[in-house]
């Protein structure tokens, strides 16, 4: 499992806080593109089928975030210590 | 868990926090407002607000879609439903949302076909399986979930699938922004923007409420580290007399957006001249609706829609707590009339509603340790 998917947001495909919310998205692992969809997996393991329409240069080892089964985001991947800074 | 403990390390969020403590200048009260009901939901969830100082009150916003729709278009999408024709698709929590004649989930028991989807293009697959049905999805969110639609009614033109609708209640963060901030009860001092809404239209779009209303935007993500370093970013631009648009969601936020996603919404929608919002009321260009040339994909121009308009409880005080005028536990109807398990208003239904959020951190625990 990819450590970059931890460092974007805690939800998961399963439970990703309120489905119909403006503003849940799921960081995932790409596995396999089929055209202009790919199967996606999130932290922990678990697999789904995408739209990824908006990212057609997206290729298997991408971090994508996803919402609504469209991923509306493509991430790269964190530097080591990220999320440490600008606390002080 | 890399990463993600890193955004709750402790020691980190109590560093964060005694800066917040060192920043907050005891002569002030701060008032910000958190846009986004999913950071209001952190917020109770890892109780942050304990953390706080007392003169750095955090308000919740009109952020969440489900507490924002007036009952009268849950009740246009259920009469649509109604139609003998028609399978009715919504999200999960849309289910649970009471119009004047229930709720999706009670027409659904009563044998109406109302069925739940994850994600638009489920509704336009079950469109292509059932192609002697009307299959409508009812479209609800801000710009997050708005490119979603868009995509499935751009796929839908192409494969020239008849038997596909949308019922378009997409709304814009933007307006909704202004008019809060226009409000003669406005009296924040800033706001942590929404994380994902921001993923696509960027960060751009809130540099008007620096610029215009001289209030400070920081841009957060939704861990409990995220969220604290956006109020001390708020802290330090309002103690320096600063009003920027910040994007503490760098990991996340491209500051110009998605423009693809972007692209797609611009093609299938255009603004609605007004919009009624449930608490905020009508609010000009603050909606989306489809184009006159995705008008055979619009549920709106292809059926019948009422239009009625519901007045909410007068009990629920849904309005106030949107505003940011009253906190949950302040509502006649909280956590008596009104749960989770029945709620009276739409900010107990959704559970990135201020009031569910509240009821299901705050006030269980209360119940339980006697508080």
């Amino acid at each position: 499992m990819p450590h970059n998917l931890e460092f974007y947001a805690s939800c998961t495909l399963d439970a990703d806080g309120c489905t119909t919310c403006g503003d849940v998205a799921v960081p995932t692992f790409v596995i396999e593109v089929v055209g202009r969809d790919a199967v996606v997996r999130d932290r922990l393991g678990q697999q789904a089928t995408i739209a990824v329409d908006f990212f057609p240069e997206v290729r298997v080892g991408d971090v994508l975030l996803v919402h609504m089964g469209v991923a509306i985001a493509k991430l790269p991947a964190p530097a080591a210590g990220a999320g440490q800074e600008g606390v002080a | 868990m890399k990463y993600v403990d890193e955004f709750r390390d402790p020691k980190l969020i109590e560093k964060a926090a005694e800066e917040i403590r060192r920043l907050a200048d005891p002569k002030r009260h701060y008032r910000i407002m958190e846009v986004c009901g999913g950071h209001t939901h952190s917020i109770y969830r890892f109780g942050l607000q304990d953390l706080l100082p007392e003169n750095l009150e955090l308000v919740h916003g009109p952020g969440c879609p489900v507490c924002v729709l007036p009952m009268g278009r849950v009740d246009d999408g259920l009469r649509l439903a109604q139609n003998p024709q028609v399978i009715l698709t919504a999200f999960g929590d849309m289910m649970r949302v009471p119009g004047q004649m229930g709720t999706p989930l009670e027409m659904k028991a009563r044998g109406v076909d109302i069925r739940m989807v994850y994600s638009p293009l489920d509704a336009l697959k079950l469109a292509e399986k059932n192609p002697a049905r009307e299959v409508v999805f009812f479209a609800i969110g801000f710009e997050t979930t708005a490119p979603s639609t868009a995509l499935t009614l751009l796929r839908a033109k192409k494969m020239g699938i008849p038997n596909f609708t949308v019922f378009s209640n997409h709304v814009n963060i933007i307006p909704a922004m202004r008019a809060i901030l226009d409000s003669p009860d406005m009296r924040l001092d800033g706001f942590v923007g929404p994380g994902h809404v921001s993923t696509v239209i960027g960060c751009r779009p809130y540099e008007f409420v620096a610029r215009e209303y001289s209030r400070p935007v920081v841009v957060s993500g939704f861990e409990p580290l995220d969220l604290l370093q956006s109020l001390v970013m708020l802290l330090r631009q309002l103690n320096e007399g600063r009003a920027e648009v910040e994007n503490q969601y760098e990991r996340v936020v491209p500051w110009d957006g998605n423009q693809a996603a972007l692209a797609a919404m611009a093609e299938v929608f255009e603004l609605r001249p007004f919009f009624e919002w449930r608490g905020l009321g009508f609010i000009s260009q603050s909606a989306l609706k489809l184009r006159p040339e995705y008008a055979p994909w619009d549920a709106e121009a292809r059926f019948e829609v009422a239009g009625v308009r519901v007045t909410d409880p007068k009990a629920a005080q849904c309005g106030e707590v949107l505003k940011g005028v009253l906190k949950p536990p302040q509502c006649k109807l909280f956590g008596k009339e009104c749960t989770p398990e029945k709620p009276v208003g739409a900010l107990m239904v959704s559970s990135e509603g201020a009031c569910a959020a509240y009821y299901n951190y705050v006030h269980r625990a209360e119940l339980v340790s006697g508080d």
